[in-house]
């Protein structure tokens, strides 16, 4: 019997190529192209080394998180660590020094919150996606949290040019004890003449896996597979944007997470402009998965809608302030 | 005729007690809001989802299924990928019900295994997958079984818009042609499809099944 990892599409020789997404291990290995380890691979169509590498690593030390490990390479970096309150979370800003991602290009972050630490990683601007023609730009981020860690993944939000194509895949592997809200704002677009949904296709996808054991086994708390593609018909309409031009979402995954918490978040959300809904994911050893799903008409309306949101959740969970990210 | 007409058809009529008359996988948010209202407004909703949520989830779990991909693995990406709770429990539900009527109508050694899965805490039985478990013992080729499957869930849906809307039996024998067209170019679609594209949604058919959760006057269980 073969399972979802061990297919190989036509042609394509070796297991990592093969296996981008269901192994836990291996989603970050060099793709067919990306990398200079996966020459092997044929119809290439990124041939050079990623972009942009980002490694980052969280640990407590005397009550205050802080980095224990970092790298980066290209146009990656963090800026300096700061604190925004006294709760011991430390903040973390993505920078791209090149401004944007273009055709080809790989971004590949890989960011561990070791046991008990604290971490909010943001970006200090939207990510910029130009024209990729023939090609797509692509963002792999693999994230781990450790037992009784706590991620608040806040990035800008998302612009694709006219002609761009972007993916986005994101792995989470978590313990029950530990906590994750990451959110997403994904704009219609930009182009010249003003007309929205000009890009080619953005697709956005979240893998989230709860450790169940020491011995690294894990199950599949939630896939969350994003895909908008302009050209292939109407965008916009009902069953897609629903008239609407921006699309926000937030993932919450907690052992706190329940039906009373989704519905006090239905209320919050109910009185505003957007559409909005949310629901629980499965649940695994004792953990659960909230997502929530916003229509709007601009970047700021859906900011202060998930803004509400993880207002909400840190001064109940942590007894912090409501985020304040203003870039600096 | 195939050996396996009869039995395909017993699959897949609407008669088969799977429950499928409790749900409308979201459209009942849109008959609320009043953005449904009528046959040309049903016609744009099932065309979204026969395009979408059945070809990216459940056409291509049945094709996943059909290349010899493992049966647990796939029922546990249908549950982490149907994010909309009712919508996974509806999968969930009918799924139930199909494996025990296949197992007392069309038994298998492959549905043993699902059945067994199941009832050991292993798989939760998910819909698409105890209907391809189905067909495929009965030989019923990839293409046939995948065409007679969504067919059948646009035959379930549009009939319950009919009750729901309401909307005239003759309006809904219109909305069943016109979706036998949308069925054959999923068919098309599904065998493109990879593993990155399961399940991919749409932001729109996904927020009207998440907010039936909070509807308070409602026909459907999704």
């Amino acid at each position: 019997m073969t399972t979802v990892s061990q297919m190989a599409p036509e042609g394509e020789a070796t297991a990592e190529a093969a296996r981008p997404d269901l192994g836990a291990a291996a989603w970050w290995a060099p793709r067919s192209g990306h990398g200079p380890k996966s020459g092997e691979a044929a119809g290439a169509d990124h041939g050079q080394a990623p972009m942009g590498v980002l490694e980052l690593q969280v640990a407590v030390r005397q009550g205050r998180s802080v980095a224990a490990h970092q790298f980066h390479q290209g146009a990656l970096r963090v800026l300096r660590p700061h604190y925004l309150d006294d709760s011991g979370q430390v903040c973390y800003v993505v920078v791209n020094p090149g401004g944007a991602y273009l055709g080809a290009d790989l971004f590949v972050l890989d960011v561990e919150v070791g046991d008990g630490a604290d971490l909010l990683l943001t970006t200090q601007s939207a990510t910029k996606v130009y024209r990729t023609p023939g090609s797509f730009a692509e963002q792999r981020m693999g994230v781990r949290l450790g037992e009784g860690a706590r991620l608040e993944l806040m990035p800008d939000q998302l612009i694709a040019y006219r002609e761009a194509s972007y993916r986005q895949r994101t792995h989470v592997t978590l313990r029950p004890s530990s906590s994750l809200v990451m959110a997403e704002v994904v704009t219609p677009g930009w182009s010249p003449d003003g007309a929205a949904f000009r890009y080619e296709e953005v697709r956005l996808r979240n893998e989230i896996r709860v450790e169940t054991g020491d011995g690294g086994t894990s199950e599949l708390l939630a896939l969350d597979n994003l895909l908008i593609r302009p050209p292939s018909g109407d965008v916009t309409g009902m069953g897609f944007m629903e008239g609407f031009s921006h699309l926000g979402s937030l993932i919450v995954v907690d052992a706190r997470v329940d039906q009373a918490l989704a519905d006090e978040l239905h209320s919050l959300t109910s009185a505003r402009d957007a559409l909005t809904g949310i629901s629980l994911t499965r649940s695994i050893a004792g953990t659960t998965g909230l997502v929530l799903r916003s229509l709007s008409n601009s970047t700021g309306e859906v900011n202060l809608l998930l803004g509400a949101c993880t207002s909400l959740l840190r001064e109940r969970w942590h007894g912090q302030e409501p985020l304040n990210l203003r870039k600096h | 005729m195939s050996g396996y007409q009869l039995a395909l058809q017993q699959l897949v009529d609407s008669a088969l007690p799977t429950g499928a008359f409790a749900h409308s996988l979201g459209f009942e948010t849109y008959i609320d809001a009043g953005v449904i209202a009528d046959e040309a407004g049903f016609a744009v909703w099932l065309g979204a989802y026969i395009s979408q949520s059945l070809s990216y989830s459940d056409g291509l779990a049945i094709r996943f299924f059909y290349e010899g991909v493992d049966l647990g693995e796939l029922d546990e990406l249908l549950s982490a990928s149907l994010l909309a709770r009712e919508v996974r429990e509806a999968s969930v539900k009918m799924g139930l019900r199909l494996l025990e009527i296949g197992g007392e109508v069309f038994p298998s050694p492959q549905l043993g295994l699902y059945r067994d899965l199941v009832s050991g805490g292993l798989a939760a039985g998910h819909q698409p997958l105890a209907f391809a478990v189905v067909a495929r013992s009965l030989g019923v080729p990839l293409n046939e079984a995948l065409a007679a499957y969504l067919f059948a869930a646009a035959t379930s849906l549009t009939q319950n818009a009919v009750r729901a809307i309401p909307l005239g039996q003759n309006a809904g024998q219109r909305l069943l042609r016109q979706a036998a067209d949308d069925v054959a170019a999923a068919v098309e679609r599904v065998s493109h499809l990879t593993l990155d594209d399961f399940g991919a949604v749409t932001p729109g058919l996904e927020i009207s099944q998440m907010r039936h959760e909070h509807q308070r006057a409602r026909m459907f269980m999704s």
